[in-house]
């Protein structure tokens, strides 16, 4: 299946859904522009609603911009109807075709795009191959399994070697150990291929594991692009900060930027932040960030902020200590745990930053 | 999920698009009136040969001259002529001679004009000459032609014929071009409109065709039919309404509404009765039960009222040989309700037993745990539970009554009802206009009946409340009520079999209620007599069938799925059918496809799509449940891997609202062999049904070779319905469209 991977533009895209029976019109994409290139597998990430399916859809062509272009390896695709995309989408519910089998399936977008009977055979047996499905060609498609399902529409997806892959929330109907199993092939069927794809997740653990980038939206609106480390370490807001992990937020005040880093003050004392997001500036409204593993505990009044240890949880690797502070309850992770003393639950203890890990955010609503 | 749109409206391609049909427009006109110019010279040329031979017919002998000139009036229907004899003496004057004093009259009024003296100049010289100047002879438009009358020699004028010659507004050949440019500019202007506004050009143009069915034959006639009963010779007038709304006619609606009280209210209770036992007792032989009692709706018109005839009309085997009852008529009020009562008790019965079967029995139950007596639980919830149920079936049956055209027709008697005075109005007295206010009047009651049940009723059920209902059966009757029920239910089924063989019995019977020796003669003189009828009645049903089928289907996807403006309004029109009596529809049709541009009347082509657009609305009711259950990811992934909507439709669609498809299909092909009230008005002597005759064989007292039809149309209907049965495992599809 070797054919040239193609890049996806999406050019100022805005979708409105026009008011039925007099409520307002709904904004489900607003402004949105990204350039997935070649080969390359790009996550919309988002809480429901932020519009990264009705984005999908779009390319696919399921669903029309209001404004703007959808261009598909340099062609603008925008109101082409999706028969005439070369993308091939693996939905939710996988609509597998009830009413044929699982070779049938498959082989469905070869019969319709007029493919001599046994290059279909051939390439429809690769196809099930490859997903590990050899064996159930002649199944129904009711009488497989969850994650076997999810195969069938991989497999018919990837069968008519489409030059745009489109997966809307694939695995969000299987459980979780299978879940993890399929990002894994998902992941190395894309690469072995290498074909360009879009995945739509809500799921951060999904996206940051799959993705060569993020892309996280936020009530129809683009929050931030970039590789997973990128979003998880250096995010431009609070949103995607605590979206794509758990945080901590301090308000602080900045009181001078030099480069990337970062001096601020939380309630008097300084702190030397590691870097800062292009929003945050002198004199504006800031929120410090930290990770958990930024954390450290240390003896009280030692540290930056004084708390009592609530509770520990024990997870083998790392213990996680839930320290209740003035700023409200802080999860600090104390990693490598054996051998360390650990803060008994109810004593006093304070809390101290990595600065270097730390990240000031201005302080806006999102 | 958004619902896909198939239609993309911008400024850029409006603009584009009305660019495009500006022009082709003024290629057309073009077109068109350099053709019709070169058409009316030919007229022209045709008509001045025609005068000038006309002319030269005119006799050299003086006495034949009036008849000639009366001739005219018939040469030139509309126009006239005028003789005149030149003065030998004088070139300048002459005699007038005409047979019409109207000419004459003209003729005096512009002797002295100069046209008419270049006219009489052309003429001295053997020359013919056409006036272009406009005249008027008794308040016709006419032109003045003027023929020179010479010897045979053509040496002498004996006298010039002044012909007015009525100005031909319309030639036919004119009005076809200009049906035909209006015509090729429409296709032009849909067909650019669907390539330029349609994603999908299949949607697009099913879309159009929809529209275009919904229009022409569905609002148009309706219009048509409402406009033309406010037409009294031409003119606009009250005074078909005022007769209809007259003491006499409104005497029939009144006779109407109150069968159709009657009729629901018994058929509500012995569909309760049926519903009840079946899903609420342990009764046996329930799936007979069942079966039998959905018999009467599938059963052909006229067969159950042909059968009480038999057993008890003027010389029926039990009034009168039984016991000879010389003063029992069953024709009348009583009769009917009977009739109706047996026709229509399965609708009661099929509505309420889907209520009654999701009954959860655990409210019973619970009942029942605290306390409560048998009676008081049926009294207390059995009973409240059904009530939105039992007001549905009571609706569905008062409108059926009301629209039922066969009984009456044949057992009414001297009870009026609206639906058989309005074809009364239409074949007796040929008061077309008459027979559409009637029908209209009948609408009245119809529809509100049926709103009140769609918006209101329906939405008022409990039954869906729970998730999972307990479907145990918990016996709420008392072994001695519950023996008198099954009795109940059982006395019926033994009558309704018993009016079957009824019929069959009087296929064999030489002359019911006089002669009762066996013969087969009826079968073979019914066969040979009805022959033509069965073939046209198959074959019409046979074409409506699947075409019904796949618009329902098609129309379906494109209802659930699609989203554009003017949907709801196109949904909503393409389901009228289903509330407007069938006698309306019928008169209706005869009145907007008597006449260009849609002349259809005495086609089978109007029969077929009379059939169509009657049952559409069941067929698209039950494509669109069927499709309401299917994940729309399925077709989108179709879509996406490279099937275009049509594609989508015929592999994907079709084949997952398959129960559907063959239910409604079925239902077409059954309601269009045992339909009436509409076909009556539209078949002709090429395409016969056999209800008609079926009527006509009983109106004649032949009631053997009436029952002989009847029962052929039973067994195709039941081997259609069987058919269908062995196709579709599942038919609750179909039962519910039965029962609407």
């Amino acid at each position: 299946m070797a054919k040239e991977p193609v890049a996806v533009t999406i050019d100022r895209v805005t979708r409105i859904y026009k008011n039925v029976k007099g409520r307002k019109d709904v904004v489900a994409v607003d402004d949105a522009s990204f350039v997935v290139d070649p080969g390359e597998l790009v996550t919309l990430l988002g809480p429901s609603g932020c519009g990264k399916t009705t984005t999908l859809r779009m390319i696919a062509g399921f669903d029309l911009p209001t404004k703007g272009a959808i261009r598909i390896g340099g062609e603008d695709v925008s109101s082409l109807p999706p028969n005439k995309r070369d993308t091939a989408t693996v939905f939710q519910s996988y609509g597998l075709f009830p009413h044929m089998n699982v070779a049938e399936n498959v082989a469905y977008g070869l019969r319709i795009r007029k493919v001599p009977k046994a290059e279909i055979d051939e390439r429809v047996k690769r196809a099930l191959a490859l997903t590990g499905l050899a064996d159930y060609a002649e199944r129904s498609p009711g009488r497989l399994s969850g994650g076997q399902q999810q195969r069938v529409a991989l497999s018919r997806s990837l069968v008519v070697e489409p030059g745009v892959l489109l997966l809307d929330e694939p695995l969000s109907n299987l459980d979780a150990l299978l879940r993890e199993q399929m990002r894994v092939e998902i992941r190395r069927i894309q690469k072995s291929l290498g074909i360009t794809a879009v995945y739509v997740t809500h799921d951060r653990v999904e996206a940051m594991s799959l993705s060569d980038r993020v892309i996280v939206m936020k009530d129809g609106r683009i929050r931030q692009i970039g590789a997973p480390s990128v979003i998880y370490e250096r995010p431009d807001s609070a949103f995607v900060a605590g979206f794509v992990g758990k945080v901590a937020l301090f308000p602080v005040e900045v009181r001078g930027v030099d480069g990337d880093a970062c001096a601020c003050t939380l309630r008097g004392k300084a702190i030397k932040a590691g870097s800062r997001a292009p929003g945050a500036a002198a004199g504006s409204p800031a929120v410090l960030m930290a990770r958990p593993e930024s954390l450290r505990l240390g003896p009280p009044d030692q540290g930056v902020v004084d708390g009592t240890v609530r509770q520990n949880v024990y997870l083998g690797s790392s213990v996680e200590s839930f320290v209740t502070t003035e700023y409200g309850e802080l999860l600090v992770q104390i990693d490598d745990p054996a051998g360390k003393r650990i803060a008994a639950e109810g004593e006093r203890v304070s809390v101290s930053f990595n600065e270097e890990r730390v990240r000031v955010l201005p302080a806006s609503a999102d | 999920m958004p619902l896909s749109e198939p239609f993309v409206f911008t400024k850029d391609k409006l603009l584009k698009f009305l660019l495009a049909i500006a022009v082709f427009a003024a290629v057309d006109l073009w077109v068109y009136s350099t053709v019709r110019s070169s058409l009316r010279a030919n007229a022209a040329e045709t008509r001045r040969n025609a005068l000038v031979l006309l002319a030269r017919s005119a006799p050299e002998d003086a006495g034949l001259r009036d008849d000639w000139l009366a001739s005219i009036a018939d040469s030139l229907p509309g126009g006239a002529a005028v003789y005149l004899i030149p003065d030998a003496e004088d070139p300048s004057a002459y005699e007038a001679i005409a047979v019409d004093e109207a000419a004459l009259e003209l003729w005096n009024g512009i002797a002295s004009t100069d046209d008419a003296a270049k006219g009489l100049e052309s003429a001295y010289y053997f020359e013919n000459y056409a006036s272009s100047v406009k005249a008027t002879l008794s308040d016709t438009p006419v032109r003045l032609f003027y023929a020179p009358v010479t010897d045979d020699a053509q040496s002498e004028l004996l006298g010039i014929a002044v012909f007015m010659a009525p100005e031909t507004a319309d030639s036919g050949l004119e009005r076809l071009l200009t049906l035909f440019a209006l015509g090729v500019f429409a296709l032009f202007a849909a067909m650019t409109g669907v390539s330029r506004f349609s994603r999908d050009s299949t949607i697009g143009y099913a879309v159009l065709v929809l529209s275009g069915l919904a229009v022409v034959f569905i609002v148009f006639p309706l219009v048509e039919a409402f406009r033309l009963s406010f037409l009294t010779d031409g003119e606009y007038s009250l005074a078909i309404w005022t007769d209809a709304l007259s003491g006499a006619h409104l005497q029939s609606l009144w006779g109407s509404i109150r069968l159709g009280i009657w009729t629901a209210t018994a058929s509500t209770l012995v569909g309760f009765l049926f519903a009840f036992v079946i899903y609420r007792t342990s009764a046996r032989g329930k799936k007979f039960l069942s079966a039998i009692a959905q018999m009467p709706v599938i059963s052909p018109p006229f067969s159950l009222t042909l059968s009480i005839l038999l057993l008890a009309g003027n010389n029926g085997l039990i009034t009168k040989q039984l016991l000879g009852l010389e003063s029992f008529s069953i024709y009348g009020l009583g009769g009917l309700v009977l009739v109706q009562t047996i026709g229509m008790f399965p609708i009661a019965y099929l509505t309420l037993a889907s209520v009654l079967q999701g009954l959860d029995a655990t409210l019973e139950e619970a009942a029942l745990d605290l306390n409560a007596s048998r009676w008081s639980v049926f009294r207390t919830v059995t009973l409240p539970l059904a009530v939105p149920g039992i007001l549905s079936a009571w609706l569905l049956v008062f409108t059926s009554s009301l629209a039922d055209f066969a009984n009456p027709l044949l057992l009414a008697g001297n009870y009026r009802v609206l639906s058989v005075e309005a074809y009364i109005q239409v074949t007796g007295r040929n008061d077309l206009g008459g027979g559409a206010a009637l029908s209209l009047l009948l609408l009245l009651p119809t529809l509100t009946a049926f709103f009140v049940q769609r918006n209101w009723v329906s939405k008022r059920s409990f039954v869906t409340v729970t998730g999972k209902p307990n479907l145990k059966l918990v016996e709420i009757a008392s072994p001695a009520v519950r023996i008198a029920m099954t009795a109940g239910v059982w006395l019926v089924i033994a009558f309704v079999l018993s009016l079957y063989g009824t019929i069959v019995a009087g296929c064999f019977v030489k002359n019911w209620g006089i002669d009762y020796s066996f013969t087969l003669s009826n079968i073979g003189e019914a066969l040979s007599r009805g022959k033509d009828a069965i073939r046209s009645t198959l074959s019409l049903a046979v074409m409506a069938t699947p075409i019904a089928g796949l618009i329902a289907m098609a129309s379906a996807m494109i209802f659930v799925r699609k989203t554009f403006a003017g949907k709801r309004v196109l949904e909503a029109v393409m389901m009228t059918p289903f509330a407007i009596p069938g006698t309306l529809l019928g008169i209706a049709y005869i009145l907007a496809f008597n006449k260009t541009p849609f002349l259809l009347v005495g086609t089978g082509a109007i029969i077929v799509i009379n059939y169509i657009v009657r049952e559409l609305p069941v067929g698209i009711e039950g494509g669109v449940a069927s499709l309401r259950q299917i994940d729309p990811s399925i077709e989108e992934a179709a879509r996406d891997l490279g099937a275009d909507e049509g594609m989508v439709f015929k592999s994907i669609v079709l084949p997952l609202v398959r129960p559907a498809f063959i239910s409604s299909m079925s239902y077409t092909f059954v309601r269009s062999m045992t339909a009436v009230s509409a076909v009556i008005f539209l078949i002709s002597a090429r395409w016969y049904h056999m209800t008609v005759l079926i009527y006509n064989f009983s109106e004649n007292l032949r009631f053997g070779l009436a029952s002989v039809l009847a029962t052929t149309l039973i067994i195709i209907v039941m081997g259609a319905f069987g058919l269908m049965r062995l196709l579709v495992r599942d038919t609750g599809a179909f039962d519910k469209t039965l029962s609407r």
